[in-house]
């Protein structure tokens, strides 16, 4: 072994080496971070701020979608490819219950404020029933084949939900209702929409909420048990089925709560829309270190900063390549991710 | 036994085959064949809502000659480019090689979209079957720019491998188009918007590129400024709430979308502010002029949103009031007029002309592609609904004209018309 190594050029061998590539991912950043505060300066701060305040509200629909990705992966090492797609029927599925709780665009007031909570609770629990069934039907019969095997029906179910989505709305962009008040907000150069504030707000509640669930209660602590060490939890007396059925309940209704917010929040809709938001809250899985609740929340809240503010200071064509770049060179430089991967010991 | 049972079975195909030659035959009796039109048009999915209408203006102008020509019988036969919902180029290549297997079939109308075009070209110019499009507009199908190879990846040359010329549209090209509304947004009101400075954005197509390139250069040399130029990814882009933000910051009195409403053109008007709404013009090609456009701006859909429109308005046009009343009798829902429905007539009517010619041209013989495309090449003077066409040698109308409309009540209506070398 160490005499083959000695055959490679130093210089290949030193890409293996921790610090080598560390330190070049670290120029890399550097280079982006002063290119970006030259930007930033010549636009002056009241811009910045504007597009601060969209990349968070994106990056928290993001992450939202992102958890969802992180605790599938984290309790059966999955990347549930369906989940994007579970995020856009959140959406639609919300949509579809608004005529039947007469709820409508342009009502005055915050009328509608009680009947889109209910709202919200029936397509978490439409979205979560989903996603356990999705959960039963294609991932539970090949738990215990070879992990490309789930990994190929998760991406077939990917393709029927957005088959059935296709059916159900047809190939148009979709009207989401424009119901959050729409009121400035400024602080000196800060200056910020209601809607804004209320899409930052549910996430990071819907964020506390999780990490508080997953720290405190029973089934948080039975999930953690099963994702370090699958057989000593079953051992221990834990329902291995009913916790991963729990997960991806969890998961779908992070989703679905994600797919409401971003309809409020884009006010439009289209059934391939989980599918790339998917793949971007994926990086951003990977981004903050797979497996990693605290990760998955920073990585998206990245993604999406990092995306407007491509957006709004350099070429908007480059969007898309810098944002796979950063999984590539997650991947390359850092595969743990920022906070790093919960790896099961065993 | 067995061997005899294959018997019978060979005998009765037999039969049925001189049965179904007979019949074939029988229904041609009293005509001296069959002659077919075909439309390669999106008419599912997305892009239906301005495809399907052109095709029935297609299909109305076939049913107007009657159902026969010179002695043949006339059909029309529709093809569908979509895919999925959306229009598709591989899809329309298809399309074209089962168009060019049917030998009834003399020429075509369409493709409506310009990325289709620049697939099907090469294919139906090698057979050669004559293409006439009702709503392509890239200019670089047709015309010679220096910049075409490097922007589109295409010329008229290299899309035409014979060296000969197969294809004609009755649209005014983006090279018009594009000017055509920047000028408008330039000139004083109450005749244009009186504005110097605009937001250019693009949905990194081939129609939507050339289209608001063309936009942008007409703007700047005619003394407006460009202040911010971009261009998004349908497939992902879905909050344009940065792009809105940058155009404004950098004091843009309009937005230009070159995009269509099936790759979302009007979902940023959507997400504006009402006061963002009220004070910036929206601007378009027709791929935004539709009723989508309309569904997708929400709120904000408000009489400061004008798209240009590649074709003249037939309405306008007096000599065509008897057609259009006779197909509004026929199509009766508002969703069945399209901009583009009467230029679909235009083109099947300019095909079945010269498919008349061709024949008489044979001495009332069944006329090859060849004489047809020949005799669309010579097409000038024809009095179409949409104006007066006359083709040129790259297969352009000589005059192009096209009409500016204004969102009022939530429907377009026409605003201004122009004309180019008129």
């Amino acid at each position: 072994m160490s005499a083959a190594l000695a055959r490679v050029p130093v210089i290949l061998r030193s890409w293996g080496n921790t610090q080598f590539s560390s330190l070049l991912g670290l120029l890399i950043v550097a280079v982006a971070v002063a290119l970006t505060l030259g930007q930033v300066f010549a636009h002056g701060a009241t811009y910045f701020f504007q597009i601060l305040v969209i990349g968070v509200a994106d990056g928290a629909i993001y992450a939202l979608i992102a958890l969802g990705y992180t605790m599938v992966y984290g309790i059966i090492e999955l990347i549930n490819f369906a989940h994007g797609d579970v995020f856009t029927l959140g959406a639609f599925v919300s949509l579809a219950l608004m005529p039947m709780f007469g709820v409508t665009e342009g009502k005055a007031g915050i009328g509608w404020l009680f009947p889109m909570i209910l709202i919200a609770l029936a397509t978490m629990l439409i979205c979560g029933g989903i996603n356990v069934a999705i959960e039963r039907i294609a991932y539970r019969p090949l738990r215990h084949a070879p992990r490309l095997a789930p990994l190929i029906t998760a991406i077939g179910m990917s393709a029927i939900l957005e088959g059935a989505m296709y059916i159900w709305r047809g190939p148009f962009n979709l009207h989401y209702p424009d119901l959050l008040p729409d009121v400035a907000i400024n602080f000196g150069p800060i200056q910020l929409s209601t809607k804004d504030v209320i899409v930052i707000v549910v996430a990071v509640i819907m964020v506390v909420a999780l990490t508080m669930f997953i720290n405190l209660s029973k089934l948080g602590k039975a999930m953690r048990a099963t994702a370090q060490d699958r057989d000593a939890a079953q051992l221990m007396g834990i329902d291995i089925n009913r916790t991963i059925a729990a997960t991806f309940f969890i998961g779908a209704v992070l989703a679905a709560t994600g797919g409401i917010i971003y309809g409020l929040y884009i006010n439009n809709v289209t059934f391939d829309l989980g599918f790339i938001s998917g793949l971007i809250a994926f990086t951003a899985a990977v981004f903050g270190g797979i497996g990693n609740i605290p990760g998955a929340a920073l990585g998206g809240l990245l993604i999406g900063i990092i995306g407007a503010f491509n957006n709004g200071y350099f070429d908007s064509s480059w969007t898309e390549i810098i944002i796979f770049g950063i999984l590539i060179a997650t991947l390359v430089f850092r595969p743990t991710g920022l906070l790093g991967m919960r790896v099961p010991e065993k | 036994m067995v061997r005899a049972r294959g018997l019978s079975v060979l005998i009765v195909a037999t039969f049925v085959a001189f049965a179904c030659g007979s019949t074939s035959s029988g229904g041609g009796s009293g005509s001296k064949g069959e002659i077919d039109i075909a439309s390669d048009l999106p008419v599912s999915g997305a892009d239906a809502s301005s495809g399907l209408p052109t095709q029935q203006g297609a299909q109305f102008a076939v049913d107007h000659a009657g159902g026969s020509i010179k002695g043949f019988t006339l059909k029309f036969v529709p093809f569908d480019d979509a895919v999925n919902g959306a229009h598709d180029a591989q899809k329309g290549v298809q399309n074209v090689q089962q168009m060019l297997a049917n030998s009834k079939i003399l020429g075509m109308v369409g493709p409506f979209n310009s990325g289709v075009a620049k697939a099907e070209i090469p294919v139906a110019n090698q057979a050669p079957l004559a293409m006439i499009s009702p709503s392509n507009t890239n200019e670089c199908l047709t015309q010679t720019f220096d910049y075409c190879q490097s922007a589109n990846g295409f010329t008229p040359a290299s899309l035409r491998p014979t060296g000969k010329n197969n294809y004609f549209r009755v649209a005014a090209a983006d090279t018009f188009q594009g000017p055509a509304m920047a000028d408008f947004a330039l000139k004083a009101a109450p005749d244009g918007l009186g504005i110097t400075k605009a937001a250019v954005w693009d949905d990194e197509e081939t129609f939507g590129k050339g289209v608001a390139d063309n936009f942008a250069k007409e703007f700047t040399s005619k003394g407006g400024t460009v202040v911010d130029r971009k261009s998004f990814d349908p497939k992902s882009k879905s909050d344009f709430h940065d792009f809105i933000a940058s155009a404004v910051s950098k004091g843009a009195q309009a937005i230009y979308s070159g995009a269509t409403s099936a790759t979302k053109g009007c979902i940023a008007r959507g997400e504006m502010t009402a006061a963002q709404a009220s004070s910036i013009f929206y601007l378009g090609p027709d791929g935004i002029g539709d009723g989508q456009c309309v569904k997708d701006s929400g709120s904000n859909a408000n009489d400061h949103m004008f798209a240009t429109q590649g074709v003249a308005d037939a309405t306008q046009n007096p000599s065509a009031a008897s057609i259009v009343s006779a197909y509004k009798a026929k199509y009766t829902q508002a969703s069945d007029i399209g901009a583009y429905t009467f230029a679909g007539y235009d083109c099947a009517a300019i095909l079945i002309d010269a498919i008349g010619r061709a024949i008489d041209a044979n001495n009332g013989n069944m006329p090859t592609r060849q004489q047809v495309l020949d005799q669309v090449a010579k097409t000038s003077n024809f009095q179409g609904l949409t104006g007066t066409i006359t083709f040129d040698q790259n297969g352009d109308p000589t005059h192009p004209t096209l009409q500016l409309q204004q969102l009022k009540g939530g429907t377009w209506t026409f605003k201004a018309q122009f004309s180019q070398g008129a």
